[in-house]
């Protein structure tokens, strides 16, 4: 493994039963780059993504962090910032107090909540209760819950799902922002144009990897969209492959 | 670890969920508890109670609440299933043997904290009820055996729902479950083979308590046997936990 692999998976495979949801998956992701992992949806991206976080037991194949299963990473939770589909906020909690909740888990000040809070855009309305929020600021709480600990490697899964335009575009500048400031980011998502606008690196899955690279290459240079790239790489929607995640 | 649990013990009192319990149990028992002392007098000179009796009846009547602590027990983990915050506890609690047996420790405290306010509550209305109808509770021994007994069963009900609750990872299939267990599994099973059920726990619990049902159990080997249903309990919902994928 190359010395600035942040993050490999090697022959990874997970089946459900006779489905298999992903298989023998492997890439790495370089330090400081922003990685896309793109995909439809069910072609096993989060499950990918929750196999290398140990939520999800691989049923083949290895996952490593930082060289170590996420479970055996040493302050795994201090080094990895995650915001993930279908990980959600406390019941009948407010940002604030979730915030509190999570930086005390990871033995940080309270404060430190109210920063990433601001970071996010949500400190005037931190003291609202969650259950209220629109989809939009919800993923701006999650996003600040990956921030909490000053991640490393942030893992990012469909992040601008339910954002309005300028949060997109805050989303995007954000994470260009992190890698900048050189931390790594994956993140998968099935928005095609805005991944192309964010990220320095890819990897296509359809249950399968059809491609690892950098974007650059995938898109010879710029000259053909990403977008055609994609549908070349998983086939066409009508001839779309019985998968899922 | 100090701050894993004092994590979890901010979501313990994040929400609702534990007034709501709280408050529901305590109804019933004062329910309970008014129903044994109403009626002082006519309980004294026609049915020859002596009012010691009344009295540590009432104070039983809170042993209810032990139902309570378990539900909340098993609410406070099986609400992370439902809500979908699992994950992130899994994720920055370092390890899931820490989560779990945080999650059991602060399970035990909540159930202590409900013992207590059980006992305090059960002489509060015990004496105000008495007193309603012009007489002082008659406070014995008996008396502080019991309420130690409704204060231990609460202490050992929190962690039984915490890991019932990390077994069924459901929250309706949990709380039906303790409410099943409870009320109707073991009363019946107590009705039909007493010299087994008093080995269940709930029927170990009642001799906690010092309930005045026959056939339980000597209390020193009735704590043996709740141990041991707690011990298996941990062993089994500890090897899911950390088998199982996160859902």
């Amino acid at each position: 493994m190359n010395g600035d692999c942040v993050l490999g998976l090697r022959g990874l495979t997970k089946r459900f039963g006779t489905m298999t949801a992903v298989e023998d998956v492997s890439f790495e992701v370089r330090s400081g780059r922003v990685v896309g992992l793109l995909g439809r949806n069910g072609a096993g991206k989060t499950t990918s993504l929750r196999m290398l976080l140990g939520l999800t037991r691989a049923t083949a194949g290895t996952a490593t962090v930082f060289g170590h299963p996420y479970q055996d990473l040493p302050r795994a939770a201090h080094r990895v910032g995650v915001s993930m589909d279908g990980i959600n906020p406390l019941p009948g909690t407010t940002a604030r107090r979730e915030l509190r909740v999570w930086a005390r888990a990871l033995g940080l000040p309270s404060s430190r909540a109210d920063e990433v809070l601001g970071q996010v855009g949500l400190d005037d309305r931190a003291d609202r209760r969650v259950k209220g929020y629109s989809t939009g600021m919800k993923q701006r709480l999650a996003l600040a819950t990956a921030l909490l600990p000053d991640p490393e490697l942030l893992v990012l899964d469909e992040p601008a799902n339910g954002l309005d335009p300028d949060g997109i575009r805050w989303l995007r500048t954000t994470l260009r922002s992190l890698a900048s400031e050189g931390r790594t980011v994956l993140v998968s998502s099935h928005l095609l144009a805005e991944i192309e606008q964010t990220v320095d690196d890819v990897v296509v899955v359809q249950r399968t990897l059809r491609y690892a690279g950098s974007l650059d290459e995938l898109t010879s240079g710029g000259t053909r969209a990403l977008e055609d790239r994609f549908f070349e790489l998983v086939g066409s929607p009508t001839v779309r492959e019985n998968t899922g995640a | 670890m100090r701050d894993l649990l004092s994590a979890e013990w901010m979501k313990a009192w994040t929400g609702r969920t534990w007034l709501i319990i709280a408050a529901s149990g305590a109804f019933m028992c004062l329910l309970a508890s008014l129903g044994y002392t109403s009626g002082i007098d006519k309980k004294i000179t026609e049915q020859h109670m002596d009012l010691s009796t009344v009295t540590d009846d009432s104070v039983r009547a809170w042993m209810m609440t032990l139902l309570f602590a378990s539900l909340f027990g098993a609410v406070f983990v099986t609400r992370e299933y439902t809500a979908g915050t699992i994950g992130r506890s899994v994720l920055l609690s370092g390890s899931r043997a820490r989560l779990f047996t945080a999650k059991a420790l602060v399970g035990t405290a909540m159930g202590a904290l409900s013992g207590l306010l059980a006992v305090a509550l059960a002489f509060a209305t015990t004496w105000g009820a008495l007193a309603a109808s012009g007489h002082s509770p008659e406070i014995t021994r008996e008396t502080w055996l019991i309420a130690a007994g409704i204060l231990a069963c609460n202490v050992f009900a929190g962690p039984w729902g915490v890991l019932l609750g990390w077994i069924i990872r459901h929250q309706v299939g949990a709380v039906v479950t303790l409410l099943a267990l409870t009320l109707l599994v073991d009363p019946a099973l107590q009705q039909l083979a007493p010299d087994v059920a008093k080995f269940l726990l709930t029927i170990a619990m009642s001799s906690v308590y010092r309930d005045a049902k026959p056939d339980l159990l000597p209390e020193p080997i009735a704590v043996v046997v709740i141990a041991g249903w707690l011990a298996a309990a941990w062993f089994g919902a500890r090897k899911l936990f950390l088998a199982r994928d996160i859902t």
